[in-house]
């Protein structure tokens, strides 16, 4: 058995990779969001730019995406919240020897790959629509409709599961107790059971929502005209990638921490104020109390949030990276030019060597020859019979400024001997 | 009334969602592909023809199926059954990496105390869920592209002398579709460790069990069912994804439901897709058939 | 008693699958009074409530309230309401919307029901309570408001299932009373069930016994106390010290009875007995604590048990002393503290003496378990 230090290292290690592998590229792409450069990067990072949620807010067909994953949302929440309570009522009613198969049969959309629910839709609506005689532009062909059909199929399994798990705790003596003082059924049902349903149909709607929002399979084969955000996205994503994409994934990603945030407070304060005995029986794995909503940490977070991200978006509205741009431009172009400039010395440099006829100035037997005296670091470029013409104008500027040139003393002639005599003392 | 609602939602979503398109997509793939005019003609005949492309390709398809590296003179066809074999493998390794991966976070959370550190990594855990799957799907195009993170810092490091194609070698959509499917691994893991008495664990490690061990005999053992679940819900949607093959597949890989996806689009041939879907309808119910009898475990586990 | 509605059990049975709950009964209680169905868990008095209250229907016999075959008629429909073992008031209601619940479904207007609660508040004892939600309120409250629920829906019947089984001994004790007391002012019937026999008697006018789906007997307390009709009777009301025998002579209710351990006694067949008995018949005789004393001689006799103390303890109101009876099992003798000195060392034998009249000797059947 290892010792318990290791075992906490290598515990740490692994959450350290496992969140970096779940968080890391959720970061990034943020961060490319911001980027300027009209490829989504992250490094090297240019210049700190909100113009891609500018672009995002003025791309048209992402806007009518958003229409409609609201309207197709909207519908599949109804209809999705509507079917599950139904299916979870007749769960708990159905016999008990049907029950596994009926059981089975509701919870099969969720196990059935999203595109064959969207393939079954759709088929199945168009034989619909040829044995019913209607035209091409029916309902039946409406994307709109077929997605909400297909989408609920399996999201109101969800929500079944959702009522299923709300029932559980449910303590039906108090429907028996409404029959028994005189309520109808649908009485006992609207008075009693729908109240305690009432967290149940919220997070099932939610849930519906979200899954309907974003889902891809099955909708990408039902939408027909009316395609969602996330179909949008997708053929963005496919054939023009830019930055706006990250603007909206950081929308997003920031919309949902707020949403999580704000669903973690009011989830905290719900247990407060239910401190001895709730109506609404929260089970949950020992969590103590006496915490002043003050002391909320999610409620703190969640301020400095909001608070900051407004503050973003006024400095948003600001902030223009037109001169960081230029900059960058610029300094993009001096890279160039130094480039260049190197470049060009590096070739004139080897043009030189070109022309001096002669071995190979490196080698070890050149210099002890009388044929070069002028020999030293610099190689055969101080060889009088070299001078060039660039040569010549430093020869100038060293008589103006004897023993003074570009490259200093060393054309001193008297220090050339002086070279060539150390050079030869050394070997 | 109540009694009503009830019977007509649940015998709607029951029959008309749910139990009929899956039939009808079931006898739209033994029809031809007719043009609207013809359906409901003498040419409407049921055929198995649509199957048959799939086993044996187009016909003239040279390609010619080969046992035990014998060619033989049956029609194959190899690019379609090599692309589902290769969907089918590059799931099973997605479920497995994804196994792997998520069994020791789902633990650690299901055996601790609660309190806020947990919950908050639970926070962590749900929030790139929320985030649409095209999204993830783009970020990690972004950041194993040709100039993404990965590739400029592995550069700079000087690990490599030009960028390398990740997109091209799979990696990034196999990292991809297992970052997808994490929640779906760890969640119903977690819930069956939960209600995993402690004490089992420390009675074994008191009696001088080894830590794997302990794992092996005790853990796992009882979180059969959440693991079975996962590995099922992680499986199909592996095999059925569209989205991730689409954004980061590379050139040389296609996934099944890429070329379902096609016959629906620019194939223009419905019912040999909707033939290709049964196919992968049935795959998926063989799968989760063999786990629940491999394993043991019955269907009511799905819960989330 | 105010002439109130009568429930009339006829021939019931009741029947799930292979298992009979509760077999052949039949009751008439009258209306008005307070009526309990006493015996063990399991017995079937549930089951006989749930059938009355409209959840189920039996499977043979009838049913008939006020002299009305329920046969068909729903839970809500029927006069009856029920207080459930748990109360199963509703807890996301304020107290006077659960009182006036059944107000609230025929379509009363807001202020009627209000004033309707309030009127049952101030009756419990609660005003001002109202707005309270559920779980604010104390067990012995939210007993109240239950009772004061079921009230409010006018039921000619009002049925009760275990209620007072949750709380504490003293809550208990007062409640009891207080049952009593809102039955005798409203003067609707009650139908209670309970397995604490202590409350049966004190509350009922008249009890019904229970064992495994059978009703033993229907009397009035001291009936079912002092005349138990069968063992089983015998043994779950109260104590009693159980001896085995086997009969030697009946005359005219007198009974001799030969047991196995503790010689000749002689005692008396209950009047209530569902079966004669006949010289050689097994029996057993029943003979309560308080009815034995200290004998003041050693003398033998037909009412005389000798027996060997094993221990005794002091209970505030009485003495009791436990005695080696038959195999193994203990006899308990109780001594009202009347201040007396005299204590009872163990080891010690003792002779005891009783009055016949008070031995109660039945055909050996099932008794209580412990």
């Amino acid at each position: 058995m290892r010792s318990g230090a290791a075992i906490k290292f290598f515990l740490g290690l692994y959450m350290l990779i496992f969140f970096g592998y779940l968080l890391g590229p959720l970061i990034i792409m943020s961060i490319t969001a911001f980027n300027s450069p009209a490829f989504p990067k992250a490094a090297p990072w240019e210049c700190l730019t909100f113009e891609w949620f500018g672009v995002l807010a003025q791309d048209e067909r992402i806007l009518n995406g958003i229409k409609n994953s609201f309207i197709i949302g909207a519908g599949t929440v109804t209809l999705s919240v509507l079917l599950g309570l139904a299916g979870a009522l007749v769960l708990t009613q159905v016999w008990p020897k049907l029950r596994a198969t009926y059981y089975t049969v509701v919870i099969a959309p969720i196990l059935i790959p999203g595109v064959v629910l969207g393939i079954s839709t759709l088929v199945f609506w168009d034989r619909v629509n040829t044995m019913l005689g209607f035209s091409d532009e029916s309902l039946f062909h409406n994307g709109l409709f077929l997605t909400m059909l297909g989408q609920a199929t399996f999201i109101s399994s969800y929500c079944m599961l959702v009522f299923v798990a709300r029932l559980q705790r449910f303590d039906y003596a108090q429907t028996e107790a409404a029959l028994d003082l005189g309520a109808t059924h649908a009485q006992a049902f609207r008075k009693v059971m729908l109240p305690f349903l009432r967290p149940a149909i919220g997070s099932a709607a939610v849930l519906a929502f979200l899954a309907s929002f974003e889902n891809y399979n099955t909708t990408t084969f039902t939408f027909g005209k009316f395609p969602t955000l996330t179909i949008e996205l997708a053929q963005k994503v496919r054939y023009g990638i830019n930055p706006s994409i990250s603007s909206l994934a950081v929308i997003i990603v920031v919309l949902t921490i707020l949403g999580a945030l704000a669903y973690e407070v009011w989830k905290r304060r719900q247990k407060l104020a239910i401190a001895n005995g709730a109506p609404i029986a929260a089970v949950s794995g020992g969590f103590r109390l006496p915490k002043f909503l003050a002391g909320n940490p999610a409620a703190i977070v969640l301020t400095v949030l909001v608070i900051s991200g407004l503050g973003t978006v006024l400095f948003a509205q600001n902030y223009s990276p037109h001169t960081c741009k230029i900059e960058v431009k610029e300094e993009k172009q001096r890279q160039i030019q130094l480039r260049i400039q190197k470049l060009q010395e590096e070739r004139k440099a080897e043009e030189l060597q070109e022309k001096l006829k002669g071995p190979d100035i490196f080698t070890k037997e050149q210099r002890k020859g009388d044929k070069n005296p002028g020999k030293g670091s610099f190689g055969d470029v101080f060889k009088p019979g070299n001078l060039g013409t660039e040569k010549e104008d430093k020869e100038k500027a060293k008589q103006k400024n004897p023993g003074k040139g570009t490259f200093g003393d060393v054309f001193n002639p008297g220090n050339l001997n002086d070279k060539k005599n150390k050079d030869e003392k050394k070997e | 009334m109540l009694g009503s609602y009830l019977i007509v939602a649940v015998g709607f979503w029951v029959l008309i969602l749910i139990v009929l398109p899956q039939l009808s997509m079931f006898d739209y793939s033994f029809r031809y592909n007719l043009p609207p005019a013809e359906i409901g003609t003498e040419k409407d005949v049921y055929t198995t023809s649509n199957y048959g492309h799939f086993f044996q390709g187009n016909e003239g398809n040279p390609d010619r199926l080969s046992v035990f590296g014998m060619e033989t003179d049956i029609p194959f066809n190899q690019i379609g059954m090599s692309v589902f074999f290769k969907t089918i493998v590059a799931a099973v390794f997605v479920t497995l990496f994804d196994l792997l991966l998520c069994y020791p976070l789902a633990y650690y959370l299901g055996q601790s105390k609660g309190g806020g550190f947990v919950r908050s990594l639970v926070l962590l855990l749900i929030i790139p869920y929320w985030v649409n799957e095209i999204l993830r799907a783009f970020a990690f195009r972004i950041i194993f592209g040709a100039t993404g993170v990965i590739n400029t810092s592995l550069v700079g490091l000087g690990i490599l002398d030009a960028p390398f194609d990740f997109v091209r070698e799979d990696i990034a959509l196999y990292a991809g579709l297992g970052y997808a499917y994490i929640l779906l691994m760890i969640f119903p893991i977690y819930n069956a460790i939960e209600s995993l008495d402690h004490n089992q664990v420390e009675a074994a490690r008191d009696l001088g069990s080894p830590w794997w061990r302990i794992h092996w005999r005790v853990v796992i053992p009882f979180a059969k069912p959440g693991i079975v679940s996962g590995c099922t819900m992680v499986f199909m949607l592996s095999a059925g994804a569209l989205a991730a093959p689409q954004i980061l597949g590379g050139p040389s890989s296609l996934w099944f439901t890429q070329i379902i996806y096609q016959w629906f689009n620019t194939g223009g041939n419905w019912p040999r897709g909707a033939a290709y879907a049964v196919v992968l309808l049935i795959t998926c119910i063989i799968f989760v058939l063999a786990m629940m009898r491999i394993f043991k475990v019955k269907m009511g586990e799905i819960g989330k | 008693m105010s002439a109130g509605i009568g429930v009339d059990l006829d021939s019931i049975w009741i029947r799930f699958g292979e298992f009979v709950a509760v077999r052949d009964a039949n009751v008439e209680i009258k209306g008005g009074e307070f009526f309990s169905f006493l015996g063990p868990s399991g017995c079937g008095k549930t089951t006989i409530l749930r059938a009355v209250s409209g959840f189920l229907e039996p499977s043979e016999g009838q049913v008939r309230i006020g002299g009305k075959d329920m046969r068909g008629i729903g839970p809500n429909l029927r006069p009856t309401a029920l207080i459930f073992q748990n109360l199963a008031l509703f807890p996301l209601m304020k107290v006077w919307e659960n009182i006036s619940f059944s107000l609230e479904v025929k379509g009363a207007s807001t202020a009627e029901r209000r004033k309707r609660a309030d009127e049952l508040l101030e009756m419990i004892a609660l005003n001002g309570q109202g707005e309270k939600l559920v779980h604010e309120l104390s067990g012995g409250q939210r007993q109240r408001v239950a009772i004061a629920r079921a009230l409010c829906a006018n039921p000619d019947v009002l049925l009760l299932d275990e209620p007072l089984s949750a709380l504490d001994l003293k809550l208990r004790q007062h409640l009891r009373t207080e049952l009593r007391a809102i039955q005798q002012q409203v003067g609707i019937t009650f139908i209670y069930i309970t397995h604490d026999q202590g409350e049966a008697l004190t509350m009922s006018d008249h009890v019904a016994v229970m064992r495994a789906g059978v009703i033993d007997q229907i009397a009035d307390g001291k009936t079912i106390y002092d005349d138990p009709s069968t063992a089983f009777v015998a043994s779950f009301v109260g104590e009693n010290n159980m001896i085995r025998g086997k009969v030697k002579s009946v005359n005219n209710g007198d009974v001799v009875v030969d047991t196995n351990r503790l010689g000749t006694l002689a005692g008396r067949l209950s009047p209530g007995a569902k079966e004669g008995l006949q010289a050689g018949d097994d029996a057993m005789m029943f003979i309560r604590p308080e009815a034995m004393h200290e004998a003041v001689d050693d003398r033998l006799a037909q009412n005389r048990i000798r027996a060997t103390v094993i221990h005794e303890e002091f209970e505030g109101q009485a003495y009791n002393v436990f005695m080696e009876g038959d195999e193994g099992k203990e006899i308990k003798i109780s001594l009202v503290n009347k201040g007396q000195a005299r204590f009872f060392p163990k080891g010690e034998t003792i002779s005891l003496e009783y009055d016949p009249a008070q031995a109660v000797v039945l055909p050996a059947g099932e008794i209580a378990s412990e």
